[in-house]
């Protein structure tokens, strides 16, 4: 994954979230920022686990002082004053060892998760809890981890990947993007470290922006799929193109650093019905 | 339409929630694992602290249902450091406990479970089918090709896989959650059929057709053969219902996983 390009002195915003960005390429920019920070975060934690002394106990106290200030942070600030901290998208984060790697023992998992409403599986959670898979019997018929993506792939590329957005059935149970990165030891993967972030908050930080613009724009991935949308009949979880919107009637601005896209009407929509 | 029409919307919101019966349910919940193999004999169960966060309930609620399950002598209670409550190797098969579970839900109760249940997983099927992407149906059919579905335990575990992976290809949350839910409480009842070879052979040769559904994008005939699956197992529910109220009994290489 590229570095997102520099701030510009045009893209520096007025404090306070309702005045908005003015133009579509501002957005772009402004999402492709939000991930750069919240890579910058996964860099410093890969750095710190990568110098660790790979002991099952040791890691986790490392890893869990790392992420779970993260995570509380998240909780706490939804609104309040000036534009939400970069934490405050977190949902889950941690440290996934690749199997060997830490006491010879198979895949270990040092995954926090953030405050939860009304969780399936954990309920209602105040503080930050601990992802305990023996807990996710529901879960058994993944045989292996390794093949999912936000682990597959930063392991076969060596690159950071961003997976989704998806629903999580593993820890969350909601929609989220997970951003992993490769932590290597030399040739070695020895894991990756990862971060969710929760759609629904990301889409409290764009959302302001995207309805200042004159016309409706669609957040999606490199898939299509809708992550944020002002565009009524294009609702997150929907793919562009679909048959009521062909290809042809966006434009896609990149979101420097990020495999996010930002459509924009290329016309005046004709009425659906 | 006035709010005005329809008082007992108002006043159903203020109903008394259902408190009593929740240590029944924790019980149910848990004789349900263990007469379906899904809790082992030996296996310690969560602390009681660990259940009562889990199910969302009191810890004397927790301990009501504990008691039950000792009562039914399923599970045992030992102290100091290393104890907790064990699901009991069971003497006899358990059988004859899931026969008592079949005989303790009416005919009623049971159809409508699957009607609830096919309705849930029509939905993800159909959403499933219009929203996944060509990577997503691929996904799908890779999982398919490798899953195991050719023992009880191997087609009990992935057909319940099969159903969530729809319900996330859905894209929705709400319906994830509600199926991870109906799994929970229903899942183990519900999938019992699969220990039929006839009844497996026949709903996991359905399987291939709804990753085709999805990945044609015919939401409505995705709906239509996940349909034909549920009501398949809801059928094979209903005619071992009736041979126990006859006096008849269950293979017991039906329960047993193979």
């Amino acid at each position: 994954m590229t570095t997102p390009s520099s701030t510009t002195p045009e893209t520096a915003r007025p404090a306070g979230p309702p005045a908005g960005l003015t133009t579509a390429e501002d957005c772009a920019i402004e999402v492709g920022e939000i991930f750069a920070r919240v890579f910058r975060t996964l860099d410093d934690w890969r750095e710190r686990i990568a110098a660790a002394v790979p002991d099952r106990a040791d890691l986790d106290i490392l890893v869990e002082s790392l992420v779970v200030p993260a995570l509380l942070a998240s909780a706490g600030s939804p609104a309040a004053d000036g534009p939400p901290a970069t934490e405050s998208l977190l949902i889950g984060a941690g440290f996934i060892a690749a199997p060997q790697y830490v006491n010879g023992r198979d895949a270990h998992f040092a995954w926090w998760l953030g405050p939860l409403a009304s969780n399936p599986l954990l309920g209602n959670t105040s503080g930050a809890s601990r992802l305990d898979l023996a807990t996710r019997v529901h879960t058994e018929y993944l045989r292996d981890f390794r093949e999912l993506e936000w682990y597959a792939v930063p392991e076969a590329t060596n690159q950071t990947h961003v997976t989704g957005p998806y629903v999580d059935q593993l820890c969350t149970c909601d929609y989220i993007i997970t951003l992993t990165m490769p932590v290597r030891l030399g040739e070695r993967m020895i894991g990756v470290v990862g971060a969710d972030v929760y759609v629904k908050r990301l889409e409290q930080v764009l959302l302001p922006h995207f309805l200042a613009l004159p016309g409706p724009v669609v957040l999606v991935n490199q898939s299509g799929r809708v992550v944020i949308s002002t565009e009524p009949t294009l609702p997150a979880g929907d793919i562009l193109p679909n048959r009521r919107h062909p290809a042809d009637g966006f434009d896609l601005l990149p979101c420097p650093g990020t495999p996010f896209l930002l459509a924009t009407r290329v016309a005046i929509a004709t009425p659906a019905f | 339409m006035k709010a005005q029409l329809r008082p007992g919307a108002r006043e159903a919101i203020f109903a008394q929630l259902i408190e009593a019966g929740r240590a029944e349910q924790v019980a149910r919940r848990l004789t349900d694992a263990i007469i379906l193999g899904v809790l082992t004999p030996g296996e310690r169960l969560p602390s009681e602290q660990e259940l009562a966060r889990r199910f969302g309930v009191a810890l004397i609620t927790v301990r009501e249902g504990l008691v039950i399950l000792r009562d039914a002598g399923l599970v045992e209670t030992r102290r100091g450091r290393g104890g907790g409550s064990f699901v009991i190797k069971a003497d006899a098969p358990h059988g004859t406990l899931l026969q008592a579970r079949l005989r303790g839900l009416a005919q009623v109760e049971l159809s409508d479970l699957a009607v609830y249940f096919s309705t849930i997983a029509e939905g993800c099927a159909e959403r499933a089918a219009l929203r996944a992407s060509a990577a997503d149906a691929e996904r799908l059919h890779a999982w398919l090709l490798h899953a195991d579905f050719s023992t009880t335990a191997g087609a009990r575990t992935n057909a319940g896989g099969f159903y969530l992976e729809l319900a996330v290809l859905s894209q929705s949350a709400r319906l994830v959650r509600e199926q991870i839910r109906l799994q929970a409480e229903f899942g183990p009842l519900l999938l019992l059929g699969l220990g039929d070879p006839d009844t497996r052979a026949q709903v996991t040769g359905l399987n291939g057709r709804i990753a085709l559904a999805v990945s044609d994008g015919d939401g409505q005939a995705a709906r239509t053969l996940v349909a034909d699956q549920v009501r398949l197992l809801g059928e094979w529910l209903l005619t071992m219902k009736a041979r126990i109220e006859r006096g008849g009994h269950l293979d017991d290489a039906i329960v047993d996983d193979a």
